[in-house]
């Protein structure tokens, strides 16, 4: 997994989000339990993904298992980045 | 039988996309003259829809030249129409006893634009914008402009705020509050409300198609205004009367802050609670006004809810103008309660636009046995009418119009209301800031049982309105559950609402562009979003409603919370005052003048008071700390109606004249005062001039914002709840609590011993 990708999807969730970056684990579940995201939110990280790495995930195909956690999140933005 | 008392409506106002007047309006909803197309206000080009319903009149071309904000001038072009319609003297004495309801969703928000945009430019924001921004300001500015004398209020409950307006005008007048309001609601075209329904991907590619493609909704602007009276007042001025206005509802939904409930709860509950209260039954509804926006979530919600209720109803038409003014948000419910009034008394059902024939096959499936009226309009004499609106933060409401007058069957005998549980959530002096904050530990919200996914959403009003609320249930021993989730409401009362969420969405919008709007932040730029969030986490799902009406406005909200369990269902309503205090608020303040050497210190807050009507109280042996004796506000026009923060002794004693007449007191039965001094030397000094006057040198004067500043709408609620407690601790025999708002408006509540 590429850690500073990983990083700035943290950051942008913490900031946007306003989720608490000391509950907040590479692999906890976004849309679970853990953090009880719901779709306001993943619009907002749809806009932040967007802004952060130009990757469009609406346009690019992502599925809700892309949006499990920062570390699928992650995958699917190493995959579509253009450099 | 208080709530025998007719109330009828006798003068129409309405201004919006599809015409300048009432008949203008009329006449194009009729003929399915739709008002949407290309939005012009600003640039939409980098949005995904460019749709607007905008009305082509200029700011000044609505007020006759006179400046203010948008949302206000759109009020006082459609109060004007009303006014003249229903034949009122504005010169005459008269005039002193009209009160003005408005409702508003996004308030000043052109004013907002605007001071903002001069600030990113590095201008100095001008300090009339920053006067006009709070949704505080306008039903006075209103009242102001016309010379109505009456008492005023801002009903903020965001799509639902017009419909609130009209059920809040009939409660006011059912309660001997007054004989005639202005009722209605206004909301322009704004980048703000753009900005944030886009972000949502809740507007309409194309022009909005309700109950149809149901592809989102397309905004508009306008305001509805109608004279509510009483039908004793309406006669003996020989006025006249189009229609009576039977009873409302108001309901929440305790589920979600944007999207309705999927299984139409809440929906269904506020549109049996209207029916009921006028004393009707399903069946004789002859045309439902839906709320009708056009996104999948409300049509299929709402389409259910109807068909569900009026199974047994064959005779139902229903239709959604906004297919052609557009979705008007704080006028919304005003504008379609007026095309109501006009379509009952006409007997000319205006359709819903947008279908073609293809659409028709589909609609008979969907519609089932409701008579959907969609291209064509219906004529058809019908005898009873409502019109209905749901909100952002889960908040319904619903009104019923009659052609004749039904003997309403309701029996509400009047109880005695106590005060029987206290929330208080304070701030304390920050050196660094200057100013009174409250520390909000999360892990105080955890030991009430708030997760934190529930809480990160709530900007920091609504996380004071959460804690005030949650610690006044646990003082009273309410547990929030099935058999009594529906008889609790809540009223808020705020002066600037979620001005920090409101000013920081709009930067955004300024840096980044009205495409790039946050949709996570966009929700709690209402005004009622607090309220919203405590029925979420407590399950409340009574009535609800959030006014902002000054610093009072803590005050009034236990006015309103009265209204609500004399003639609606509620036993028990939360009633608060909350305003907070960041550094968006300490910016304001500064620029207006009003804080520094010698001014008022800014402070922030929550305080939530229950107020329970004896047989509930009784029936869970509740504790009880004080007794409402009496309930009032009043104002007036003398001085320089141009001067918002003008102060008036003659409306000040009123309001305490009043009370004293309710509980049957006289000024030398009065233990004591609690104040609303705040340290600025000319208001410290009239309030305690006035109080000499009426009660003498030895009156003692109590003031809690010399502990905890300026909080506002807080420092309201706090005086009403700690002389609640000194009664309750034996401290005080009685006493009075007052603040006030703008426009020369005072409110003033007399507590005795339980």
């Amino acid at each position: 997994m590429n850690n500073e990708i990983a990083e700035k999807i943290k950051g942008m969730l913490v900031e946007r989000l306003r989720i608490p970056a000391e509950e907040l684990e590479y692999d906890s579940e976004l849309f679970g339990e853990d953090i009880g995201l719901d779709s306001i939110d993943s619009i907002e990280i749809i806009v932040g993904i967007e802004n952060l790495f130009g990757v469009d995930l609406s346009g690019s195909g992502a599925t809700r298992e892309d949006f499990r956690s920062i570390e699928t999140l992650t995958a699917f933005v190493e995959a579509h980045k253009e450099d | 039988m208080l709530n025998e008392k007719r109330c009828v409506i006798t003068g129409l106002g309405l201004v919006c996309a599809i015409g300048h007047d009432t008949d203008e309006c009329f006449e194009s909803a009729v003929n399915g003259r739709s008002g949407i197309a290309d939005a012009v206000s600003f640039d939409t080009s980098g949005c995904y829809s460019h749709k607007g319903a905008e009305v082509d009149l200029t700011d000044e071309e609505l007020t006759g030249g006179k400046k203010y904000d948008r949302t206000t001038a759109l009020g006082i072009k459609a109060a004007g129409e009303a006014i003249k319609d229903a034949g009122l003297d504005m010169d005459s004495e008269a005039a002193s006893e009209i009160g003005v309801l408005l409702g508003s969703c996004i308030a000043g928000a052109a004013c907002v634009e605007k001071y903002y945009n001069d600030k990113h430019d590095g201008k100095e924001g001008s300090v009339e914008d920053l006067k006009s921004m709070p949704a505080t300001v306008i039903a006075g500015n209103v009242a102001d402009y016309y010379n109505a004398g009456g008492i005023t209020a801002n009903i903020v409950n965001a799509c639902a705020a017009g419909t609130l307006s009209v059920a809040l005008a009939i409660d006011m007048i059912r309660g001997g509050k007054g004989d005639i309001f202005l009722a209605g609601g206004c909301d322009s075209f704004s980048s703000l409300a753009y900005s944030g329904f886009h972000a949502l991907r809740a507007l309409a590619p194309s022009d909005c198609s309700p109950f149809n493609h149901s592809d989102g909704i397309t905004l508009g602007e306008g305001a509805g205004v109608l004279v509510v009276e009483s039908y004793e007042h309406a006669v003996a001025r020989g006025a006249k009367i189009y229609c009576d206005v039977l009873g409302s509802g108001v309901s929440s939904d305790a589920y979600h802050i944007t999207a309705p409930r999927p299984d139409g709860e809440g929906q269904m509950s506020v549109i049996t609670r209207a029916v009921r209260n006028s004393g009707l039954e399903f069946t004789d509804i002859g045309y439902v006004n839906a709320h009708g926006t056009g996104t999948a979530k409300n049509d299929e919600s709402e389409f259910l809810s109807l068909k569900t209720l009026f199974e047994n109803n064959k005779e139902l038409y229903v239709s959604s103008t906004k297919s052609m003014t557009g979705h008007c948000l704080g006028a919304a419910g005003a504008i379609e309660a007026v095309l109501t009034v006009k379509a009952l008394t006409e007997g000319k059902l205006p359709p819903t636009t947008g279908y073609s024939d293809e659409d028709l096959e589909v609609l008979k499936e969907k519609a089932g046995d409701i008579r959907f009226i969609a291209g064509k309009p219906v004529e058809k004499k019908i005898k009873y009418a409502m019109s209905n609106s749901f909100a952002f933060g889960g908040n319904n409401a619903s009104i019923v119009f009659a052609n004749d007058p039904n003997v309403l069957n309701l029996s509400c005998p009047k109880q005695d209301l106590y005060v029987t549980g206290i929330g208080i959530v304070n701030g304390e002096f920050d050196e660094e800031k200057g100013d009174y904050t409250v520390n909000l530990d999360a892990d105080v919200f955890k030991s009430y049982g708030i997760k934190s996914a529930f809480l990160r959403k709530l900007d920091r009003l609504s996380q004071l309105q959460l804690l005030s609320g949650l610690k006044a249930l646990e003082d009273s021993g309410i547990t929030v559950g099935p058999d009594n989730e529906g008889v609790i409401g809540i009223c808020i009362g705020t002066n600037d609402g979620p001005m920090t969420e409101i000013a920081n969405f709009q930067k955004g919008i300024i840096r980044d562009g009205i495409e790039k709007g946050s949709a996570f932040a966009f929700p709690n730029t209402v005004y009622n979003a607090a309220g919203g969030y405590l029925s979420i986490a407590t399950g409340i799902k009574g009535y609800n409603v959030t006014i902002a009406n000054g610093f009072q406005s803590g005050l009034q909200s236990v006015c309103c919370a009265a209204g609500a369990i004399m003639f609606g269902y509620e036993s028990i309503m939360l009633a608060s005052g909350t305003d907070e205090c960041t550094e968006i608020d300490d910016e304001i303040y500064r620029d207006l003048g009003l804080t520094g050497e010698g001014k008022m210190t800014l402070g922030e807050g929550s305080v939530t008071c229950v107020i329970e009507k004896d047989s509930s109280a009784a029936g869970r042996g509740a504790k009880r700390y004080a007794k409402i004796a009496g309930f009032s506000s009043a104002r007036d026009t003398s001085g320089d109606r141009s001067d918002i923060f003008r102060l008036s002794e003659a409306s000040l004693t009123k309001a305490v004249m009043n009370v004293l007449e309710e509980g049957g007191l006289k000024p030398s039965d009065v233990s004591c005062i609690y104040g609303f001094g705040n340290g600025s030397a000319e208001l410290d000094g009239f309030e305690r001039e006035v109080y000499k006057k009426i009660f003498g040198d030895d009156i003692r004067i109590k003031l809690v914002k010399k502990d905890h500043g300026e909080a506002r709408a807080a420092s309201s609620s706090l005086q009403f709840a700690m002389l609640a407690k000194d009664i309750s601790d034996g401290k005080e025999e009685n006493g009075i609590a007052v603040s006030f708002g703008t426009s020369a408006l005072y409110s003033a509540i007399l507590l005795t011993k339980a």
